[in-house]
């Protein structure tokens, strides 16, 4: 399991977002000593930091810039000061995200997952079972046949796969589509996961995608 | 005014009159006029200089004693011009002239602030009821607990957080300080977060977003350009018909790049239409409903101002409204590629 540092001295908001994190397959930490935030770090030794801007003692983009003299560990800056040029800047020290306050949770999810995603395949081959999947050609490829995936399908198909034995809401399929420019409504979705599961089914996964009432779906 | 100071202040000429008067006498000497005569020209000379000196003190004090004590006894110094009548010799003209001038200027400075700040405070009171609203219906919410619903719950605080990004930005472009970044920004990226930010509203009123060649770079603030779309779309949602859709497109021109935001909502009467990017204008559809304070597409447009870019307006009533955002294109960027 993913550790995931909290850096927020926010109580309530420190404790809804591990809350947040722990319910979405990570395991959320909040830095406690805020006098010497990188000891804590070094022993944590999280794989993703989630750190605010406005924090006591010193100053977020400070501590990012110390962070990255020693370590390589993704950072994701959040903040409530809206301001382009604070982006700019907290990009330029090495911060590999930048959110800002109040965001949406499931936004917030998908960056943390995007991040995972980035550093686990560098290549963009990704698999299921014995399946090979190309985003970039939207196929689906066994042995030798192969299916062909709308960008909506593929979308949804590796995002499910990304988070693949856990639950995902029709909520983060429909943010995720948005997310690549796909304004679709509920009616579209649901019309879309059918032709999916039509497709699997082609290439003998006919119950890959479960559906779970009242939660959202699973692929087992 | 001192006497003391006076001739203090008269002392080159005071000096240069008693060596024309030595140099006059030694002269006549030297010509070996008479003593009595000598004596009789310094006596007449002197009588007119004090003559003189004497009139100027008499004047000059008059009008600068009365300044100076009617500055001492003034609470608000800068009515000291009121208390005064314009004084008759050229250095006091000018004194007086100046005091008018600097005074009139500094009033319409002042009275430019003072409307700015009444606006200021007119509008935060307006948005302090607008946010009351949102507070006011998540705290009924969370005391009828039997109808708690999350959408309801996220669809207010959705409200509360608009409210408190126009304050931000209203805030923002009144202020002279340039706190933007302009850089090139792709479109779409831009749209997306604004959908984002939407997407339960659109998908609750099953309004349709059609967005359509936005994969364009165009050069603005991120931040500042996603704030203008999300209040031109939360107009959109607000004023829906039947069927609701919203376009977004771009159409890329030679020096220019248009981005264009259509609904086929309830449209603006024709007679308030040049009037929407005004100041707390809110118009007949405003009035119709209840959230409005008219200052969306004022703070849009004067962020566009600031930014650069243009800001028209399109519509037909009962039909659609369309709003255009011109990006214009800039060469010494291109050259510089």
């Amino acid at each position: 399991m993913k550790n995931i540092l909290i850096i927020e001295d926010d109580l309530s908001i420190a404790n809804e977002l591990k809350d947040l994190l722990d319910n979405s397959g990570y395991h959320g930490l909040i830095l406690q000593d805020f006098d010497n935030p990188l000891d804590e770090i070094v022993q944590i030794k999280p794989d993703l930091i989630l750190l605010d801007i406005n924090i006591p003692k010193i100053n977020g983009e400070l501590l990012l810039q110390k962070i990255r003299k020693q370590y390589t560990t993704p950072v994701i800056m959040v903040t409530s000061r809206n301001n382009e040029a604070d982006e700019v800047l907290s990009m330029s020290y090495g911060a590999d995200d930048y959110i800002t306050k109040p965001y949406n949770p499931t936004i917030l999810l998908l960056r943390i997952n995007a991040i995972f995603k980035r550093m686990e395949n560098k290549n963009d081959n990704l698999a299921y079972h014995d399946l090979k999947i190309i985003p970039q050609k939207g196929l689906i490829q066994k042995e030798n046949t192969e299916v062909l995936l709308t960008k909506n399908e593929m979308i949804i198909f590796t995002y499910l796969l990304s988070k693949q034995g856990n639950i995902v809401t029709r909520d983060e399929l429909m943010t995720d589509l948005w997310n690549n420019n796909e304004f679709i409504n509920d009616n579209a979705l649901t019309v879309n996961i059918s032709r999916l599961r039509t497709k699997l089914k082609e290439i003998g996964y006919e119950n890959a995608i479960e559906t779970r009432k009242g939660q959202g779906y699973i692929l087992l | 005014m001192k006497i003391s100071h006076y001739l203090k202040d008269k002392i080159v000429f005071i000096l240069l009159y008693i060596i024309t008067s030595l140099i006059i006498s030694a002269m006549l000497s030297v010509f070996k006029v008479n003593n009595e005569a000598i004596i009789g020209v310094n006596v007449t000379l002197f009588i007119f200089i004090i003559i003189y000196l004497i009139y100027d003190y008499l004047r000059k004090n008059k009008f600068y004693s009365k300044f100076l004590a009617n500055l001492d006894h003034l609470d608000q110094k800068y009515l000291i011009i009121e208390t005064l009548t314009k004084p008759t010799f050229y250095d006091g003209e000018i004194l007086y002239d100046s005091l008018y001038e600097i005074n009139k200027s500094m009033n319409e400075k002042v009275k430019e602030y003072r409307l700015n700040l009444n606006s200021f405070k007119d509008y935060i009171e307006m948005w302090i009821h607008e946010v009351k609203l949102p507070l006011s219906s998540i705290n009924l919410m969370l005391h009828n607990k039997e109808t708690l619903s999350i959408p309801k719950v996220s669809a207010q605080l959705k409200r509360l957080d608009d409210d408190v990004e126009q304050v931000l930005y209203y805030v923002r472009s009144e202020n002279a300080e340039k706190d933007y970044l302009i850089k090139e920004t792709n479109l779409n990226k831009i749209i997306s977060n604004v959908a984002i930010q939407n997407k339960d509203i659109l998908l609750e009123k099953n309004i349709e977003l059609e967005v359509q060649n936005t994969n364009i770079d165009v050069l603005t603030d991120a931040k500042w350009l996603g704030f203008i779309i999300n209040q031109i779309i939360s107009n959109s949602i607000k004023y829906t018909r039947d069927n609701p859709v919203i376009k977004i497109s771009s159409q890329d021109q030679k020096d220019k790049i248009l981005l264009k935001i259509y609904d086929n909502g309830i449209g603006i009467p024709k007679r308030d239409l040049p009037k929407v990017f005004d100041k707390t204008f809110t118009g007949s559809n405003g009035r119709k409903i209840t959230t409005s304070t008219g200052m969306g597409l004022y703070i849009a447009k004067k962020l566009c101002q600031k930014l650069g870019h243009q800001i028209t307006i399109n519509s037909k009533e009962n039909e659609f409204t369309e709003v255009t955002i011109i990006f214009y294109k800039n060469d010494f960027l291109n050259i510089a590629k």
